[in-house]
């Protein structure tokens, strides 16, 4: 026996799956009737919906006072819900593009689905930065579009910048999501047996055949759309982080925004497509493919980037009293100790604090604690972005212009109202397309795998490899 | 419209013989117009003929705005002179300004009206009238928003039913021809001579009349102290351009609400323009129970109880009688106060500058205060120097007081047929004691005069809608005596009476137009040469000859033991009191329906829309009140009760308030008379009314009892936040410190080290940090604007707020939303407290427009450039390009910029039976803002181009003279705080102010470059007081 021995990953799919349980596994969902709780959770899901358009119905009508703003504090709910949603946004191009290009096999049992979040919760961001706007008609301004004033915005504007980012964002992890649906339609197509869904499916699928020659065109799209796209998960919290850092308010004015916005990004998007995951697995029996092993991954990843983000905290807390700028100091004292504190210790506990309980592996494994702790993450998240946009503003350089910003019911109806936008969304996904990137998962089954799959046993078996004994040292 | 096509049509009937150019009706009914207006393009040349479309619509929209402005054009059958800018012809859009005047308290005010296309938009103050020099008050600038105040009162009224003027006239005719009926006179304060004339007549005629003055807070203290002193009833004047020390007892002289503080706050901040180091100031003392405009002024500060301040008062004068003679009545007196450091302080400081110093006391003080006040000015030899005494020969020989209050017993006992109401609303602010209302009921017929229908109104058998004196011939006297003739610039507006139109009526039975009456009280004055020097008066807005005659003085033979009855007798509450002043915003509530002065921050607390009952921490902890927390909207309500009455009003923490005193302000509490002034539907605004508080014995203060009621109630404060928290916005130095030190009030000195970034750019051979940005300081473009705020000079009055809000057409958006932060004023008037003792602070006022930078942040963030910069160096706002994304609010450093949250024009223009009326105030030069776009501080731009244009086509470069722009503020300020103009320009004053020392600008280390800058404020202590 050797003193070395061969420990093989845990495998990636659980149980006894072939490739045609795990098509019937996946596509099934798809393909049977629509469950009656389907529906329930659709009506649910709607009348938020409804909720978010009758709130922003109100607002076109009768104007952004509606909201809680006031003079000092310009930016409210609005911009916080969307850094919000545009942070929970970037685990799925995250999960998808970098960990693809690293080659992490364990992306494909979550990608498809972090993915469809991403897009829908960019989806839900979007609707924020059109709608705070004083005139919302004119919103098209700024848009480069020639016109008869003969202007251009104003490219030196971070929220200029945003614009651009964010679609940016959208369009590529639109495209990045499809083209790695398409063979997954395909399969769909081949086995539905009514007629629509042969026809729909059939168009989006591209008239994919699985022919070495669709194989190897996807191969490489993918791989050029990850590469584009791995950029863009930097690149957006940082534009985003912009708006904030190019200003000259103390609290926003600081270079550490765009490493420490990023990580908060990847801390609460793993937070949103662990919540989501726990609940789908449940539902859907996916525990085989969307393993505990997964959730402990993940946990690890929320307990650095949660780490990094405390790290940010505690950064900006050195630089603010390093710098010696007296404006700078104020507000981060105002924010532990001012009117905003208790955002402040609620962002603390939940960003920080909670995420350290991940050091022990018995709670990495937990899915109850873990699926409180995801909650709590993005409560946490969110309570960051009220204390960088309003505590900021509400205590600035003058002190006689100091006041206080409250919500009103508008503003958090059309935060709740959003959330209507990204289930509705969502459940439509579950329900007419592949959850799990059918394709990919195929691939990472010890059955992919021609060499050391016993057909017998069903079992992957180590490779016998001889190891030289190891010579006594000579003296 | 309807109602105004209605007047108007009834109009021209009435005044056959009058021409309008336009006149409304003229248009209405021709049907060639119609046509026209219906169809832009002539017949065939048409387009889509579906339901509305969008040329049919804009087609609608111009007619109506057509006819909205030829309504305005409403001008006075009479002619008058414009003042100094007379354009060949009227030209539209040029406006012509007109010198007329203001009463207020009846003394006038000299102003300039600017007028356009025949409707006055703006007041200014009048340059050659003593009262005015230029300089406003907050009333002065809001009485354009009174005038067209669509709750004014609309028509006369008999019983409550409408009624019409030939309605008013026969009756006049009728009832007045018994002329043995026993009637009451009730008039407010009048200066004017051809209302006295008419009250002579009126005196004459009718035999069993008597004629009483009621103003609640009239002068009449101050002339019977006179009587006491000097023997007779004279007003005192002060010339505090004289003064090298003036000691203020709890008299706010500055603030808006004295009848004469345009003029006193012109001379005080006069003395105050320190240019280099070589200047000197006066040095201000006050004395006071609440913190006033004064009082944060003054160089030191003292809280005394209002009721001790008679006792104070003596102690300072037996001090003084040792020092300087002719106060022999209180030699060997002494009190609690005679060992107070600042007896002795001020009795030395008095008697070392004897003759240049002026000592005031608050108006609603005994007369033995003020008698003692005008023997000490008299003994310390100011009489002739800093104080005057006129001889006033409009004011009532009697006092005032008493009899009012003879009259209203009177009443009571039914001996009064009919009462005469002039512009007083007893109802309201009569002493509650009195029981006015209740008197009221016994007299059978009561005929009112009033701007809206009132409180009075409601209970007078004859309603008449008074002419607002922008409507209406007039004349009267300034404070100090000079005359003048109030010009009309509108004809009436609701076809008001004027109070001389309406008194001459009574007397004679039929109604003669104002300006014949004006006419020929002139006439007697100028029986030679009447035409060219009616021409004169007219045009200048002051007569120069006819003043008050000032008496020479001397102490009355009855006042030594007049003062020792006084000194032997000195009461003062124990415990509790409570004190009732006027409102620095609505005075004593005949300004409650003007938005403008609602919503403008009561200088001191910042609170708008309530009056409150102001109390030191000391006295708020005793009463268990807490401290306000940040966002806290609903403060504790406390129970007032004096004599048995009570009232329930917020109460209010007023650092630098007496202890165990509550002041409270009257004013408030209105029902009924417009929608500004009364609560709102389904909000509670509107504050309280306090005269049940105060009777005929207790006019300025009274003992109470003060107690928590576990109430709350919403209050819309401005300023959360008192402290400068140690920043360095606010600079000052005594003057001793500036003459060791003058660059006191620059970076370095203020933070040890230089301005970041300035060392690097003295290495480049920049004089100023680099910037990553297109700089845009002095292109080669000329002129460049810059301003700079004189903080020695500011008081914090706020006129310049109304003035910018008068000029810049901002809407006035109500409590709710001025709770909510969103103020829309354009400049703003920050107020810190200064100080470690929270007790007895310093107030500090430092008013803060757009600060123009040259490198602003709001132009960098913008996403669609609606923001920018002119070549004359000027941010801009471009509302049409704004989509209102608010960016660049957030990133001012200076938080000047002010969002249209709502459509608030919307609400303020168009609600209402008659919003033609109030869209008649609106400034034609400046843009009304829609529902979400960014407003800011243009400098006015508006008048910097048409000075542009002016000075191009008569020089033919774009470079106007120093001093021929003015921004609204700067025009308005009546300490000249404010200086604008050309920085490219070496000798204009404002870059004159620039090279100066105490120059500095906010928040300099952002490298901003901001073009509106700040002096330094300096003071003046006693070392003595140190």
């Amino acid at each position: 026996m050797s003193k070395y021995q061969y420990v093989p990953e845990p495998a990636l799919v659980k149980g006894d799956h072939d490739f045609s349980s795990l098509t019937r596994l996946i596509t099934d969902i798809n393909l049977r009737p629509t469950p009656k709780a389907w529906y329930l959770c659709m009506i649910a899901a709607n009348g938020l919906l409804f909720v978010m358009v009758a709130a922003i119905g109100y607002l076109i009508w009768e104007g952004t006072g509606i909201w809680g703003l006031n003079n000092p504090v310009g930016w409210g709910w609005a911009i916080i819900n969307f850094v919000w949603w545009v942070g929970i946004g970037h685990a799925g191009t995250l999960i998808s593009a970098i960990l693809f290009l690293f080659r992490q096999d364990w992306r494909t049992a979550i990608n498809r689905f972090a993915e469809a979040m991403t897009i829908f919760a960019v989806m839900c961001a979007g609707v924020f930065p059109a709608i705070h706007v004083g005139r919302i008609w004119v919103i098209y301004w700024v848009f480069p579009v020639p016109n008869s004033m003969a202007m251009w915005p104003n490219f030196n504007s971070p929220l200029l910048w945003d614009v651009f980012a964010v679609s940016t964002y959208f369009t590529v992890s639109l495209l990045f999501w499809y083209v790695g649906l398409v063979p997954d339609l395909a399969t769909i197509r081949d086995r539905a047996t009514d007629k629509i869904r042969k026809v729909v499916y059939g168009i989006f699928s591209l008239g994919w055949t699985g022919s070495n020659r669709h194989w190897w065109n996807y191969e490489k799209a993918y791989m050029i759309l990850a590469g584009l796209a791995t950029p863009l998960v930097l690149s957006v919290h940082t534009i985003v982080s912009f708006d904030f850092a190019v200003s000259m308010i103390p609290g926003w004015h600081t270079t550490i925004f765009p490493p420490y916005f990023v990580a908060g990004a990847i801390f609460s998007g793993f937070a949103m497509v662990l919540t989501l995951m726990i609940v789908a697995r449940k539902i859907y029996g996916m525990k085989d493919i969307m393993t505990d092993d997964h959730m402990e991954k993940m946990n690890i990843v929320i307990l650095v980037t949660g780490s990094m983000v405390g790290f940010a905290y505690m950064m900006e807390f050195f630089i603010a009293w390093y710098s010696g700028v007296e404006y700078e100091k104020a507000i981060f004292i105002l924010r532990a100790t001012g009117p905003y504190a208790w955002a402040y210790w609620a962002m603390m506990t939940c960003n920080v604090l909670s995420p350290q309980f991940f050091w022990s592996k018995k709670l990495r494994r937990s899915v109850g604690f873990t699926f409180f702790i995801s909650i709590v993450v993005n409560i946490g998240m969110w309570f960051e972005r009220f204390v960088i946009t309003v505590t900021s503003l509400a205590n600035d350089y003058l002190p006689s212009s100091w006041d206080y910003y409250s919500p009103t019911i508008w503003d958090v109806l059309t935060y709740v109202g959003t959330f209507g936008l990204f289930f509705t969304m969502f459940l439509l996904f579950l329900r007419f397309l592949p959850m799990v990137a059918l394709a990919e998962i195929k691939a990472v089954i010890p059955l992919a795998d021609p060499h050391n799959y016993d057909e017998e046993t069903k079992e992957f078996e180590a490779p016998k490899v001889e190891v030289p004994k190891p010579q006594a040292e000579k003296v | 419209m309807n109602d105004l096509e209605s007047t108007d049509r009834q109009m021209s009937e009435e005044v056959k013989e009058t021409t309008y150019w336009k006149s409304l009706n003229e248009l209405a009914n021709n049907k060639e117009y119609q046509k026209f207006a219906e169809r832009e393009f002539p017949e065939n040349a048409t387009e889509l003929s579906d339901g509305v479309s969008r040329r049919g619509f804009l087609r609608v929209m111009g007619a109506s705005v057509a006819l909205a402005g030829l309504a305005a054009c409403r001008r006075p059958v009479q002619k008058i002179l414009p003042y100094s800018k007379q354009p060949e012809d009227v030209v539209p859009g040029v406006p012509l300004y007109y010198a007329t005047a203001m009463p207020v308290q009846g003394n006038l005010v000299g102003l300039i009206a600017e007028n356009h296309e025949g409707r006055p938009t703006k007041l200014e103050g009048n340059d050659m009238h003593p009262a005015s020099r230029g300089g406003t008050s907050i009333f002065n600038q809001a009485a354009i928003l009174g005038l067209y105040d669509p709750d004014r009162s609309r028509s006369p009224l008999q019983n409550g039913e409408k009624a019409t003027k030939a309605d008013f006239e026969a009756f006049a005719n009728s009832h007045f021809a018994n002329t043995g009926q026993r009637i009451a006179f009730i008039s407010e304060a009048n200066s004017s001579p051809t209302y006295n004339n008419i009250k002579e007549q009126a005196l004459s005629k009718f035999n069993n009349a008597t004629w009483v003055t009621y103003e609640p807070f009239g002068e009449d203290n101050v002339l019977e102290g006179n009587r006491i002193a000097f023997g007779g009833r004279l007003r005192t004047h002060y010339n505090f351009e004289n003064a090298d020390v003036i000691v203020s007892l709890n008299d706010d002289f500055m603030s808006s609400t004295h009848p004469n503080s345009v003029e006193y706050a012109k001379q005080v901040s006069s003395r105050r323009k320190v240019t280099d180091t070589d200047g000197e100031m006066n040095r201000i003392y006050s004395v006071e129970d609440s913190f006033s405009l004064t009082g944060s002024y003054a160089d030191h500060r003292l809280r005394v109880k209002a009721s001790q301040m008679e006792a104070f008062t003596y102690a300072l004068a037996a001090a003084l009688s040792t020092r300087v003679n002719g106060l022999s009545a209180f030699s060997g007196y002494s009190n609690e106060f005679s060992d107070h450091k600042w007896i002795t302080a001020l009795a030395d400081d008095l008697a070392a500058n004897a003759g240049r110093s002026a000592l005031t006391l608050g108006s609603q003080h005994k007369p033995e205060v003020h008698a003692a006040v005008a023997a000490i000015n008299n003994a310390l030899g100011n009489t002739g120097s800093t104080v005057h005494y006129l001889e006033v020969p409009h004011l009532d020989e009697q006092n005032s007081t008493e009899a009012f209050a003879n009259v209203v017993a009177e009443m009571k006992a039914g001996n009064i047929d009919t009462v005469v109401m002039v512009g007083v609303n007893p109802v309201f602010n009569a002493p509650a004691d009195l029981d006015f209302e209740n008197a009221l009921s016994n007299v059978e017929t009561v005929v009112n005069l009033s701007d809206y229908v009132d409180e009075t109104s409601l209970k007078s058998t004859w309603h008449v809608n008074r002419a607002h004196f922008l409507e209406a011939w007039g004349d009267g006297y300034s404070y100090g005596g000079a005359r003048s003739v109030i010009q009309p610039q509108i004809r009436p507006l609701h076809e008001g009476l004027s109070e001389i139109e309406f008194l001459n009526t009574i007397v004679s039975g039929s109604i003669t137009a104002g300006y014949d009456l004006v006419r020929d009280t002139f006439q007697g004055y100028y029986r030679s040469g009447f035409d060219n020097r009616w021409t004169n008066i007219l045009h200048d807005g002051i007569d120069t000859t006819g003043n008050f005659n000032e008496v020479n003085v001397r102490l009355t033979s009855g006042f030594t033991s007049a003062m020792n009855r006084a000194t032997s007798n000195v009461t003062s509450t124990s415990g509790m009191e409570v004190v009732i002043r006027p409102d620095a915003t609505l005075y004593d509530g005949r300004y409650a329906n003007l938005g403008w002065l609602q919503e403008l921050p009561d200088p001191m607390t910042k609170v708008t829309w309530d009056n409150v009952a102001l109390m030191s921490p000391a006295t708020a902890e005793k009463l268990g009140i807490e401290e306000a927390s940040a966002g806290q909207d609903d403060y504790d309500v406390v129970e007032i009760t004096v004599n048995g009455k009570s009232i329930n009003i917020v109460a209010w923490i007023q650092p630098g308030h007496v202890d165990d005193a509550i002041t409270l302000t009257t004013g408030y509490g209105r029902e009924g008379i417009g929608r500004v002034a009364s609560s709102y539907i389904d909000y509670t605004a509107g504050g309280v009314d306090v005269y049940p508080l105060r009777g005929t014995d207790n006019m300025l203060y009274a003992s109470a009892s003060v107690s928590k009621t576990g109430d709350t109630y919403e209050i819309a404060c401005v300023q959360d936040h008192h402290s400068l928290e140690g920043r360095d916005m606010y600079r000052q130095a005594s003057i001793s410190e500036y003459k060791d030190n003058p660059d006191f009030a620059s970076f370095a000195s203020v933070h040890i080290y230089e301005v970041p970034g300035m060392k690097e750019a003295e290495e480049m051979g920049e004089d100023q940090p680099i910037s990553l940005f297109d700089e845009q300081t002095y292109p080669d473009h000329e002129p460049q604007w810059g301003m700079a705020i004189d903080l020695n000079s500011c008081f914090g009055c706020g006129v310049c707020v109304i003035a910018c809000q008068s000029e810049n057409n901002i809407p006035v958006i109500g409590k709710k939303e001025v709770k909510s932060g969103r103020e829309m004023h354009w400049i703003r008037n920050d107020r810190y407290y200064v100080g470690d003792d929270p007790d007895s602070p310093q107030a500090v006022h430092q008013p803060v427009p757009c600060m123009h930078c040259e490198l602003a942040p709001c132009e960098q963030v913008c996403p669609v450039a609606a923001t920018t910069h002119s070549d004359d160096g000027m941010n801009q706002m471009t509302y049409n390009r704004c989509i209102g994304t608010r960016y660049c609010a957030n990133n001012c450093p200076y938080k000047v910029r002010r969002f249209n949250f709502f459509n608030y024009p919307k609400e303020y223009l168009t609600t209402g039976d008659d919003p033609d009326i109030i869209q008649m105030a609106m400034n034609p030069e400046v843009t009304v803002r829609f529902r979400g776009v960014m407003e800011k501080c243009t400098y006015c731009a508006q008048r910097v181009n048409r000075a542009k244009i002016e000075a191009k086509n008569k020089t033919g470069s774009p470079k106007p003279a120093d001093g021929a722009v003015k921004t609204a503020c700067q025009q308005a300020c009546p300490a000249d705080a404010i200086y604008f103009g050309d920085l490219t320009d070496d000798n204009s004053e404002v870059a004159k102010m620039k090279r100066n020392e105490r120059n500095f600008q906010m928040l300099e280390e952002l490298n901003t470059r901001p073009r509106t800058s700040y002096m330094a404020k300096l003071t003046n202590p006693n070392p003595a007081l140190a």
